[in-house]
Order: structure tokens, then C-alpha cells, then sequence
């Protein structure tokens, strides 16, 4: 709708990353620590509102699809289904625990002043450049693993009117949301300062997200310019080098968008194209947001004395998080918030990869923390 | 009950910057081994948090373990005593 000005994708994308930002903070909205929680607390309570907001957009997509806001469906950048989509969600899973939080929650933690995610957000940008190293080793295993050709989706793959799947699945989570609400289980109670209930967060960023597919024909994602800023460092530094990757040279996103005539054309090149027109802004907002939301409550602090083991698990994390988003590929936000409520099959397999890899996350992370916290016991 | 006459020893944690989840997990961990101390109000847990989801979650389960829960927001964390629950230390 506003790609064909750049001026307006850079305003579009700003504003919704300090909301989303903002909220995020307030909730203290972290997928990895939904995920994570499952099996390190048993407890799925934060894990609700993802399950709210998932189906939040997948109405919300429906209706605008239904009346042609979208008409670039399944969104651009969306692959094929591949065994690579489970290896990567797997690692992901893995590295999101081990960072602490995923590629998105690692911006609010850093924008609130967290030195550990500002550790992991290192990681992610080393982890991106690692992998257009990898590229050439990975590309051929994801064409050889690739299957359900030329099905995205799970209503293309039966061949059926989306509406006929999504509204099945639709009905029974409200059924189930509706049994969460009489039990009490939607509201938290909390003594954190300016505490936003963390469903309103979740219908907020569902709709955040809606706006993103309508405006600039993708929903929220941002890794790719993760690998892009890693591509913009070397260019600083070994702009020899930067010419020989060939995972810098590709340009997976070109479409024209039918609406504006506008051409989408970008990759993970050190090049300012339409990918990071569309996805810097919104990591920038995100940072921005939180620190906005940490100073107006007086919690922006940045604290330097945290255990080694815990820098190390993070900065570990974050790696391990910029190889699988490239790998998978995309992230969490992407594949939960984008495609898994267009029943993307990419997306289904990378969270059949993200559960077991959480899981080791939690094992992990339990370890470096019971077995190195620092702790002063006085009188 | 018997604590009266005994101020209570403090089991001080700063968890400022760490890592989530390391509050809670740390904070349920003192809280399993110094489970009897605490409840006959011989010991106080007290955690120093910036870490917003741990300011939601300590205190209702420890409230839910049958302990007292004060949240107070300090310059620019928060600071969390769990103690045990006597009639007075409601509210």
C-alpha cells in the first residue's frame, strides 16, 4: 500500500517497532521464555497470549485476504517446506533459551539496558556472517530436502479454500480461550510498575503485524538484516572479502507488489534495499521503544557485573540464533507471528524443531545458572 | 509464633542483570533449601531484580507456597522479601 515510498516504509516501520517495542517491555513479552517454561517451570501461562496472538492474526489475515488487502499470499520470501526447516528451528529453540530471549526479544532486553542481550545481539550478527560463510554447504542440502512442491501452505497442499482449514482451528481455540478466561488464567496479577496485561500486547502486536502484511506485503521480520549488517561490517572491514560470498550476492526478495507497482528487490547484501527498508526501522523502534518505556519508569539501568558463564551462554545463544535464522530460514517472529496463521508448511516444521531445541535450551540454561550464580549472603 | 524475640538472618540475592529466567530459578532454589528457616521465620529472602517477568512471577508462587510477599520498587530495580506468613505480615 506505501511501497512505493521509501519515506513512508521507513515511518511505517519505526512506528509500529517503538509500539511494539514499548509493549513488549511492559509485558515483558518473551517467546523464548514461553517456550522455555514449558519444560524448565511446567508452566505455559506466558505461552497463552502467543497462542492469542497467533490466532489473532490468523483472523485478521483471513479478512484482509478475503478482501484483497493481501494480495501477495503466501507473503514473499516464503519457501518451500524442507527437512532444513526443522534443523534450523531446532538450533533456534537452542540459541533463543541459551541468549535468553529470541531475535526480537533480545532487542527489547537491550533497548531496557540489559548488557546480556546486548551480548546476544553480538552474537546474532556473528552467527549471520558465519553463516553466509556455510551458505554454499547448506543451499544444496535445503534444494535436496525440499518437499511438498509448489504447496506453501496447508490449504494449498490439500488444495482447498483457506477459510475450510483456518476456521476449524479458529473455532476450537476460542472454545479454549473462552475455558481459559472462566479459569481465571488470562489475567496476571503484578507488581511491576506500569504493567500492561500481556493479552492486550498480544491483540496489539497481532494487529501490528496485520498492518506490516498490508502496508509493505510482509508481516514482521527482521533477520535478514541481521546478516545484512553483519554484510555492512565487512564491507568496513574486508570489503574484498564481501564481493567473493555468494550468500551476499542473492536477492531472494524481488517481487513487484500488484497494489503500488512498486518492485521489492532485496538480500542480505550490504546494500540499503527494500529488506531493510522494510525491517531496520522496525528493529531501531523495537530498541527504542523499550529504552522509552524503561526511562518513563524509571527502570533503565545498565548493569556491567553479571557472571562470565551467563555472557558466554548468551553471546553462544545469540551465535547459535544467527546461523539457524539463516538456516531455517527466518526466525520465530516470522514463522510464529507470519506464517504459522497462514498454516505456512515452513512454519509448522520449524516449530516441530523449535520445541525439542527449547528443551535442551532449558536443560542448558538451568546448568550455567544454578551452577554459577553469584550470590552474597550477609547478616 | 516463636520468631518473635529473633530478628530474622537475611538471604540477600542480587540478580540485576542477569540472564532470564535466573531469578525465578534462583529464588525457587534458596527458597526449596532454606524452606524450613524460612518458615519459622528465622530467615528472610530477599532479591534485588530488574527482571519484570520475575516481579510477576515470584510473588504469586511464593504466595502460593503459603509465604509472605513484599514488592517494593527501589531506584532502579525492585526488591522482593519473602518471609514466612503470619496473621500480621498479611497485606
Amino acid at each position: 500500500m506505501i511501497t512505493n515510498s521509501v519515506f513512508l516504509m521507513y515511518l511505517a516501520g519505526s512506528l509500529i517497532g517503538l509500539l511494539a517495542g514499548f509493549l513488549m517491555h511492559r509485558s515483558d513479552y518473551c517467546v523464548a521464555g514461553m517456550f522455555r517454561d514449558i519444560f524448565l517451570f511446567r508452566n505455559i501461562s506466558m505461552l497463552r497470549y502467543l497462542a492469542i496472538q497467533v490466532i489473532a492474526t490468523m483472523v485478521l489475515f483471513e479478512i484482509c485476504r478475503t478482501l484483497g488487502l493481501l494480495p501477495l499470499y503466501p507473503f514473499p520470501l516464503l519457501g518451500f517446506a524442507s527437512a532444513a526447516n526443522i534443523i534450523g528451528g531446532f538450533i533456534f529453540g537452542v540459541g533463543m533459551v541459551m541468549a535468553g530471549g529470541c531475535v526480537v526479544g533480545t532487542l527489547y532486553k537491550m533497548g531496557a539496558g540489559s548488557v546480556i542481550s546486548a551480548v546476544a545481539f553480538v552474537g546474532l550478527i556473528v552467527g549471520s556472517a558465519i553463516y553466509a560463510e556455510l551458505h554454499p554447504l547448506w543451499a544444496p542440502f535445503v534444494k535436496a530436502t525440499t518437499f511438498f512442491q509448489p504447496a506453501k501452505t496447508l490449504p494449498e497442499l490439500l488444495g482447498i479454500n483457506p477459510v475450510l482449514v483456518l476456521s476449524p482451528v479458529v473455532a476450537v481455540s476460542i472454545i479454549i480461550f473462552i475455558k481459559w478466561h472462566k479459569e481465571n488464567q488470562i489475567i496476571r496479577q503484578s507488581e511491576a510498575k506500569g504493567y500492561i496485561q500481556p493479552w492486550k500486547t498480544a491483540v496489539a502486536i497481532a494487529l501490528l503485524g496485520v498492518l506490516s502484511y498490508v502496508l509493505v506485503g510482509m508481516p514482521l521480520g527482521i533477520t535478514t538484516t541481521y546478516a545484512k549488517i553483519a554484510a555492512m561490517l565487512e564491507t568496513l572491514l574486508i570489503p574484498e572479502h564481501v564481493g567473493t560470498v555468494n550468500f551476499f550476492q542473492l536477492t531472494p526478495l524481488n517481487v513487484t507488489h500488484p497494489a503500488t507497482g512498486a518492485l521489492l528487490q532485496g538480500g542480505a547484501g550490504p546494500q540499503l534495499d527494500s529488506i531493510w527498508a522494510i525491517q531496520f526501522p522496525l528493529i531501531a523502534g523495537i530498541v527504542l521503544g523499550s529504552t522509552f518505556s524503561a526511562l518513563l519508569l524509571g527502570e533503565f539501568a545498565i548493569q556491567y557485573r553479571v557472571p562470565l558463564a551467563q555472557v558466554f551462554m548468551a553471546l553462544s545463544g545469540g551465535l547459535l540464533l544467527g546461523v539457524a535464522s539463516r538456516m531455517a530460514p527466518a526466525c520465530n517472529v516470522w514463522h510464529l507471528m507470519g506464517g504459522l496463521p497462514i498454516l505456512a508448511l515452513q512454519s509448522l516444521l520449524f516449530i516441530l524443531g523449535l520445541l525439542p531445541g527449547a528443551w535442551v535450551g532449558s536443560k542448558i540454561v538451568a546448568c550455567v545458572i544454578l551452577g554459577t550464580r553469584q550470590e552474597k549472603t550477609k547478616q | 509464633m516463636m520468631s518473635d524475640q529473633k530478628i530474622p538472618e537475611n538471604i540477600d540475592i542480587d540478580m540485576r542483570g542477569q540472564v532470564c529466567p535466573a531469578t525465578l530459578l534462583v529464588a525457587m532454589d534458596k527458597l526449596n533449601k532454606h524452606r524450613d528457616a524460612i518458615k519459622k521465620g528465622l530467615e528472610e529472602l530477599c532479591i534485588k531484580t530488574d527482571n519484570r517477568e520475575a516481579i510477576t512471577t515470584i510473588p504469586t508462587t511464593a504466595r502460593n507456597m503459603g509465604y509472605s510477599v513484599n514488592v517494593t520498587q527501589m531506584d532502579s530495580f525492585y526488591q522482593i522479601v519473602v518471609r514466612n506468613f503470619t496473621p500480621e505480615s498479611k497485606k
